[in-house]
């Protein structure tokens, strides 16, 4: 089960790694050689479901579920006929409505629910809208057209490029095996001493290099990025202005209390008055009490506001 | 924490002429109300004068204090506390001529309930009238509900309440962790949570902050056992260098004990009269009060059963 395989001639593809499974589409699968044979004469019927079927339908099978190739088979064809786009409707529900339809258009195709019925459907479809069907249609694959015509360009401009660097660095070989040839020459002609040559040499080796480098360096100027935003456009590189603000302080919160001075909470227990509180029972402290919290309470309403005289 | 709290702000009055002043306002000013309306056959008389309003304040105010008291379940010291001084800061600004207190004093424990987090229902809450039937309960229970958007607009939305209880077990924390002269804090306990039950009823939460109530009811209570605690407030509460706070301190707890032992308790004959007084009062000017009860009833919150008798409340003028 777990190894996909013919149906006709059993191989699977542990058996016979280069076994190449077809499927058609009724969405049965064969494998090449059972269709080269079974179909020798261009036509025949499905081993599995006896439908008709033509060898030039066969696809290599791309999806492990031969039933998916057949689904994706049949929403190509009906999309060919439901080709609307959203601007052909008034609104988003109609244009959900219209989506919908064809969902279940092609899941009727696909798990065979009804097909009269669908195909019906559909031809009626086909003849009620057969204007604005080639209208989009030519509109598709005008669109189609334009972007091929996109890649192509791209394509041309990638290989252009890589022409041009060719030739650049065959043009340096040329000239460094050039030097290389003339300093030969010199040494074997000049009767200027060997040692002055080869410096002579090493000079110009230098320079040629350099000179290489620099037109490495300047790299043909282009105005576009690969993104196809223009370069040099007058992007904004200063910084956002600052504004310049007085630093936030901290000072601590002082509350006035009009009393004597409230022990902190957390010295509660080191100063001795949780020995004098109830001490929390293990579920009271499940929801975040503690006995200091009580305490610390009564202590703070004990102090609050014991000096205020209203007189 | 009282320091920051409305309380302190708005709650708190310098003294007791003042606080006596607020109550004279409320008393004119619903005797001008009545005046105005120009009704045939008023005198001065016929209204209550100021310490016959306090008189059966004070009576209902402890009506109210047993209530609570024989509440079930059990209600907590600090319910209490905030209900009684709802009715106390309630009455600083009305008569009781103009809202009875039989009613006004149960909306305020309902609330109290509520502010203070003691859960109980509507109907348990009506269900301690104990000498009411299922159907005065529910009567009431309409009533309490009126009124509660009144009371709560009439303490001017501050409804947290800060009462000594909480400060008192702090400083008995405080005493036991700082000041071990004192041998036995706990001993002190009673008589100071007397004071605090005492102090409840007099206008001592109107004009003291809540710390300072309890510091004066422990050192009442230390005083009393024999003890002198001076040390304790040189020392731990840091009045040594401030002698001026000290001498404050002491003039407060002072004046403090004074407003406790001038309190007095209703006697009954009084209260039988002025009872009458007030019912006469009620009876009589209640006619003009319909307007906002039958919007209440168009808005059916309120069932339409007439509500007018004897034994409970009276329509009151809700303007």
């Amino acid at each position: 089960m777990d190894d996909q395989g013919c149906p006709r001639c059993k191989t699977t593809k542990y058996r016979n790694p280069s076994l190449k499974l077809m499927v058609n589409v009724c969405g049965h699968t064969l494998c090449e050689n059972c269709v080269e044979m079974l179909f020798v004469r261009g036509s025949g019927n499905c081993v599995q479901c006896d439908t008709p079927l033509r060898k030039s339908n066969f696809r290599v099978q791309l999806f492990e579920d031969p039933a998916v190739d057949k689904e994706v088979e049949i929403r190509k064809k009906v999309l060919k006929i439901y080709n609307k786009r959203d601007f052909d409707f008034p609104g988003l529900r109609e244009y959900n409505d219209f989506l919908e339809q064809v969902e279940d258009i092609v899941f009727n195709l696909t798990n065979n629910i009804d097909v009269e019925n669908t195909k019906l459907r559909m031809e009626q479809y086909q003849k009620e809208n057969r204007d604005l069907i080639q209208r989009n249609k030519v509109k598709l694959s005008r669109e189609h057209e334009d972007l091929e015509e996109l890649l192509l360009q791209e394509q041309q401009g990638n290989e252009q490029r890589r022409l041009d660097l060719l030739q650049e660095e065959q043009r340096q070989l040329q000239a460094k095996r050039k030097n290389k040839q003339a300093l030969l020459d010199e040494l074997e002609k000049s009767q200027l001493p060997a040692t002055i040559l080869l410096a002579q040499h090493k000079v110009r080796a230098a320079k040629l290099e350099t000179q290489i480098e620099q037109q490495k360096l300047a790299v043909k100027p282009t105005n576009l990025f690969s993104t196809g935003i223009h370069m040099r456009q007058t992007v904004s590189l200063q910084p956002v202005p600052k504004i310049e603000e007085v630093l936030y302080q901290y000072k601590a919160l002082h509350v006035e209390t009009y009393g004597p001075l409230v022990p902190e909470l957390e010295q509660l227990g080191r100063l001795g008055y949780l020995n004098h509180v109830r001490a929390a029972m293990p579920q009271d402290t499940a929801g975040g009490y503690t006995s200091a919290l009580a305490c610390h309470r009564a202590v703070q309403d004990a102090f609050s506001g014991m000096f205020v005289f209203k007189r | 924490m009282f320091h920051n709290s409305s309380q302190g702000k708005y709650w708190i009055w310098k003294n007791e002429d003042e606080i006596e002043q607020k109550r004279c306002k409320a008393n004119l000013k619903f005797r001008n109300k009545i005046l105005e309306s120009g009704k045939p056959g008023l005198s001065e008389s016929s209204f209550m004068e100021r310490h016959e309003e306090d008189v059966l304040f004070r009576h209902y105010e402890r009506r109210m204090m047993d209530f609570c008291n024989a509440f079930k379940p059990a209600m907590p010291k600090s319910v209490v506390g905030t209900a009684i001084m709802y009715f106390r800061r309630f009455y600083l600004f009305n008569s009781i001529m103009e809202y009875h207190p039989r009613i006004i004093m149960l909306t305020c424990a309902y609330l109290s309930c509520k502010v203070d987090e003691f859960n109980v229902s509507s109907t348990q809450f009506v269900g301690n009238l104990l000498q009411e039937t299922p159907a005065g309960q529910e009567r009431v229970l309409e009533q309490i509900l009126e009124f509660e958007l009144l009371l709560i607009q009439q303490l001017k939305f501050h409804l947290v309440v800060h009462n000594p209880y909480r400060p008192m077990e702090g400083l008995l924390i405080d005493l036991k962790t700082r000041y071990p002269a004192l041998e036995n804090p706990e001993s002190l306990r009673k008589s100071a949570d007397d004071f605090l039950t005492q102090a409840t009823i007099t206008d001592a939460g109107l004009l003291f902050p809540p710390s300072q109530i309890a510091l004066t009811a422990i050192l009442n209570s230390a005083s009393r056992a024999g003890l002198s605690m001076e040390s304790y407030l040189n020392e731990c509460l840091g009045m040594k260098e401030d002698k001026e706070t000290l001498s404050k301190m002491y003039e407060s707890m002072r004046r403090m004990k004074t407003i406790l032992k001038k309190y007095e308790l209703p006697k009954p004959e009084e209260v039988n009269t002025y009872k009458r007084k007030l019912e006469r009062i009620h009876a009589e000017f209640a006619t003009s009060s319909n307007k906002r009860k039958r919007g209440y009833e168009e808005d059916g919150h309120v069932t339409k059963e007439p509500r007018l008798t004897e034994e409970i409340m009276s329509d009151e003028d809700m303007s």
